[in-house]
């Protein structure tokens, strides 16, 4: 043990005594030597602090003094005393300098001992941060292999998901590839598509230049053809012209004819006169004269005859002019219709054209087609070609699908990339994390190892410290201070060489631990990066479930609403429904009241029979008396009728005879209906001197008016004048018709 | 076993023919009274499924119904059945104003191996119960049906079924503009009672 605290100095007397402890004390008498022991050339270093070190006094001992100094005991004696002032002075000056050598030697030791104990609470404190750093290492170690088994985990899941992953991409690829496949056929197919539509769009081209020539030759021979039409035109105007002409010559010839025929009609009227008169003067002629002279009288009747036979021929040349004039007037009404037919046939010539032209360009069109038609594969007839174009369509809507569908497909991959590249960032950003906890880690590393530094320093430091007091207390009385500070040093060598051992371990460790951590960090990355691609798969399946799951809504609001796919289901109902029932029920209810009611009366009739079984006989009988009397009345009546009949058709025609014969003219009556629904009768006037069947005139009777009906006949001048004056002016249809016959008889009896 | 599935607008049925075909009956009596497809006064009120339920005593529909569960269950059976619509339509003009899908989903292996799966009673009691509410609840934001109605049953078969000389083949009777589709949440919450089977 090191006692700090130097041992209190013992008293000279006591160091005398001391001194002479070890040896026996000096007999009274007996003469000793004082020898002070000193080793100066000793270079051990002075004592720690507390080092027990006394001073020790060496006597000879008394054994080897002769006996045969009893002689000069007197001289010894004041030689020992001059020798022991000497001795006593030296002595004290040995004491001085070995006093001041122990106050040095003390205060280093007391310098020593601080030094001690800066040092040993360096070393406490040392061993606190060793502690610290030994937990420290500890907390990391837990800490590492927590984080080793969570990577462990994760690296397990992220491979998991790495793989199927991977898998998932494998099929992506393999989609993708059949998807560039589809598009690069859909690309030849457009390709293809679009060199047949440019060979069409040139084919039409030249269509359109030969279509261009044909109109060009068309419209030339159009030219010619107006031309021709032209001339024709000017031909037939000059023969219209012609016509004209002659038309007007028949006209004015006609209405000389006319004047003519006048002018001859009232001779006739004055010869009739005058055959009247002169009939009248030969009648009465014949009764005053007896006896004429006969001469005379066939004079005059021959000259009568003679006058009577020109009339006659008057007459006919009338006649004759009249008949021209209708002919003249039948010739104008063909002219007209002769105007019409060429107005008609030159329109018709026109459309002709423009049809033949229209002809001339569907049979071009045509030809054209056909050549086309021809061209085009797959195509034998025109009614192939809708088909055809039906089957393009098809494809070209199939590819444009196909297409569609690619790009769309395309732009999922786009967005997944864009996914990926996102992801990719934040994988950065978590090894830029990772990397800076990398750094912290590396730095606090450093930290450790500048410290591991100090401490070695300061160990070094500790330990030539512990060399030179070594050394300055090698010359010190080898002796207990010496041993204790060997212990000491020893032992603070030997936690010297533990610390050693400690920091040894511990940078192996921190080496170790440096290559975990790299080896960690670029698992992590790897992680993260697996990790990254996971969350992508992750969102794009979230993308597809939710797709999926509105799908899924859309199926299921069609199952709601009812769609099914009728290549798996049928629907079926029951026949015999409610409503069918019901109506059969409500038939078969109405049948059976039917039925009662049936019954009912049948059973009433037959009640009626059986209580009058007798006069239901009767009564059978009387009813069928009573029919077959009904019949013969019917029967009778029935030939009342036809008698009826045949008698009023009897009568009325003679009645109709008789009206013809007395007024001359045939009545046919009609009845008919206006279209406001007002019932009217129609009479049909037909003169017995008529000299054609188109010379009839109609009448309307309706409550009690009778108006003429203009028609071909009462049409004509004459009769229209008649018309005129007897029916509008004169309102007299009698006298109208009277006057008819009357021109009529005469017109009959001249003929 | 009939239960009631996570679709929104159908309502599944899975169970056994037998349970199916007549809780099919129950439900299409249920509908028709809460509709007013019929008188209140025709319908009796029984006890069924451990719930009160109302069926129709017009001899007719009762007639109807009958033939109609007797040739679903046979195609139940044979696992032909796909779907159940009971159509409401308008006796006047022949409109189609509603249309109740019944879903159907037939176990295979049940089917070709004839032998049915255990399930407990409660379990499919509680299972119709729920459906029945489902249906009670899914009338209360219906229209009202204010003209006269008549009903028809639709069938939705396998293609390879043959047709039974009382049924024929028929249209599917959509709605021409559906308003909407109800979504029915199959989660009902409900005391579980005791029942009582009639």
């Amino acid at each position: 043990m090191l006692i700090r605290t130097p041992p209190p100095k013992r008293p000279r007397a006591a160091a005398m005594e001391t001194g002479a402890t070890g040896s026996p004390p000096p007999a009274a008498g007996s003469d000793r030597t004082l020898v002070i022991y000193e080793d100066p050339l000793s270079a051990t270093p002075p004592p720690a602090a507390g080092s027990d070190r006394t001073l020790v006094i060496y006597e000879d001992p008394p054994s080897a003094t002769p006996p045969q100094l009893d002689s000069s005991s007197s001289h010894q004696m004041l030689c020992t005393y001059q020798c022991r002032q000497l001795v006593k002075a030296d002595f004290l000056v040995a004491l001085s300098s070995a006093e001041k050598e122990a106050r040095d030697c003390q205060s280093s030791l007391e310098a020593m001992n601080e030094k001690f104990s800066k040092v040993e609470a360096e070393r406490k404190k040392y061993l606190d941060q060793f502690l610290y750093t030994e937990q420290e290492l500890a907390a990391a170690k837990g800490r590492e292999q927590s984080l080793q088994e969570q990577l462990l985990k994760d690296v397990t899941d992220s491979q998991e998901r790495f793989r199927k992953q991977i898998e998932s991409y494998s099929k992506l690829e393999v989609k993708l590839q059949s998807e560039m496949n589809l598009r690069m056929k859909a690309e030849s197919s457009a390709a293809s598509a679009e060199e047949d539509v440019g060979i069409l769009k040139e084919k039409l081209s030249h269509l359109s230049e030969s279509t261009g020539r044909g109109r060009r030759c068309l419209e030339s021979e159009i030219e010619q053809l107006k031309g021709d039409s032209k001339l024709s035109a000017t031909r037939i105007s000059a023969e219209l012209e012609r016509m004209e002409f002659r038309a007007n010559n028949a006209e004015k010839e006609s209405q000389l004819l006319k004047e003519q025929l006048e002018d001859s009609q009232k001779q006739f009227k004055e010869c009739l006169h005058l055959k009247g008169e002169l009939e009248k003067k030969l009648s009465s002629f014949t009764f005053q004269e007896v006896t004429p002279s006969p001469t005379e009288s066939h004079i005059l009747v021959k000259h009568l005859q003679e006058e009577l036979r020109n009339y006659e021929a008057e007459v006919r040349e009338a006649r004759k002019l009249k008949s021209s004039h209708e002919n003249i007037e039948l010739l104008k009404e063909k002219l007209l219709e002769e105007k019409g037919r060429r107005e008609r046939a030159e329109s018709e010539l026109s459309k002709l054209q423009e049809i033949q032209l229209s002809m001339k360009k569907l049979e071009d069109e045509l030809s054209f087609w056909k050549l086309v038609t021809k061209d085009i594969p797959g195509v034998s007839c025109s009614e192939d070609l809708p088909v055809k174009f039906a089957a393009l369509q098809r494809e070209v809507i199939d590819g444009t699908m196909k297409v569609g569908e690619v790009n769309a497909r395309l732009k999922q991959l786009e967005v997944a990339l864009d996914s990926a590249q996102i992801d990719k960032q934040k994988a950065e950003a978590e090894a830029a994390l990772a990397k800076e906890k990398a750094e912290v880690l590396k730095s606090e590393v450093k930290q450790i190892q500048t410290m591991l530094t100090m401490v070695t320093d300061e160990r070094d430091n500790l330990r030539n410290i512990v060399n030179e007091l070594k050394k300055s207390n090698s010359g010190e009385a080898g002796n207990q201070e010496a041993s204790g500070t060997g212990t000491l040093i020893q032992g603070l060598e030997s936690c010297i060489e533990k610390k050693e051992c400690y920091i040894k371990e511990l940078e192996t460790s921190l080496s170790v631990q440096k290559e975990a951590n790299n080896c960690q960090y670029e698992e992590v990355k790897l992680l993260n990066e697996r990790l990254n691609n996971e969350a992508k798969r992750i969102k794009s399946l979230e993308r597809e479930n939710d797709r999926l799951r509105s799908e899924i809504s859309l199926l299921e609001s069609k199952l709601g609403h009812g769609d099914f796919s009728a290549a798996n289901t049928k629907v079926l109902r029951m026949v015999n429904t409610l409503a069918v029932d019901n109506e059969a029920k409500q038939t078969i209810e109405a049948l059976r009241t039917e039925l009662q009611k049936t019954k009912e009366r049948l059973q009433a009739v037959e009640e009626l029979k059986s209580q009058s079984g007798d006069s239901g006989k009767l009564v059978d009988s009387y009813i069928s008396g009573k029919i077959t009397q009904l019949k013969e009345q019917i029967a009778t009546l029935e030939k009342r009728e036809e008698r009826y009949k045949t008698v009023f058709a009897d009568r009325i025609s003679v009645f109709r005879r008789a009206c013809c014969e007395i007024f001359g003219y045939k009545i046919v009556m009609d009845d008919q209906q206006r279209p406001n629904g007002i019932p009217v009768t129609r009479f049909t006037l037909q003169s017995i001197y008529a000299q054609s069947d188109d010379e009839k005139l109609e009448f309307e009777y309706e409550s009690g008016n009778t108006n003429i009906l203009a028609n071909s006949y009462s049409s004509q001048r004459e009769i229209s004048q008649q018309v005129e004056i007897y029916i509008r002016k004169l309102n007299s249809i009698p006298a109208f018709t009277a006057n008819l016959t009357v021109e009529s008889f005469n017109r009959r009896t001249l003929s | 076993m009939a239960s009631k599935t996570a679709s929104r607008d159908i309502i599944t049925l899975r169970g056994s023919a037998a349970i199916v075909s007549e809780f099919f009956g129950y439900a299409a009596n249920s509908i028709l009274y809460n509709r007013g497809v019929y008188p209140e006064e025709s319908f009796v009120k029984v006890k069924k499924y451990g719930l009160p339920m109302l069926l129709t005593q017009d001899e007719g529909v009762k007639s109807f119904i009958a033939n109609l569960t007797a040739q679903l269950s046979e195609w139940l059976e044979s696992g032909k059945l796909q779907r159940i619509v009971l159509v409401i339509m308008s006796k006047s003009t022949n409109e189609v104003l509603e249309r109740w899908n019944f879903s159907i989903e037939t176990n295979s292996e049940v089917v070709e191996t004839g032998v049915s799966k255990e399930k407990s009673d409660k379990e499919i009691m509680r299972e119709i119960q729920a459906i029945m509410r489902q249906i009670a609840s899914s009338i209360t934001y219906l229209p009202c049906l204010d003209e006269t109605c008549v009903f028809d049953v639709l069938a939705y078969t396998d293609k390879d079924v043959a047709v039974p000389f009382t049924w024929i083949e028929s249209d599917p009777k959509l709605i021409a503009n559906p308003q909407m589709i109800h979504k029915v949440n199959t989660l009902v919450s409900y005391k579980n009672d005791e029942w009582d089977e009639q």
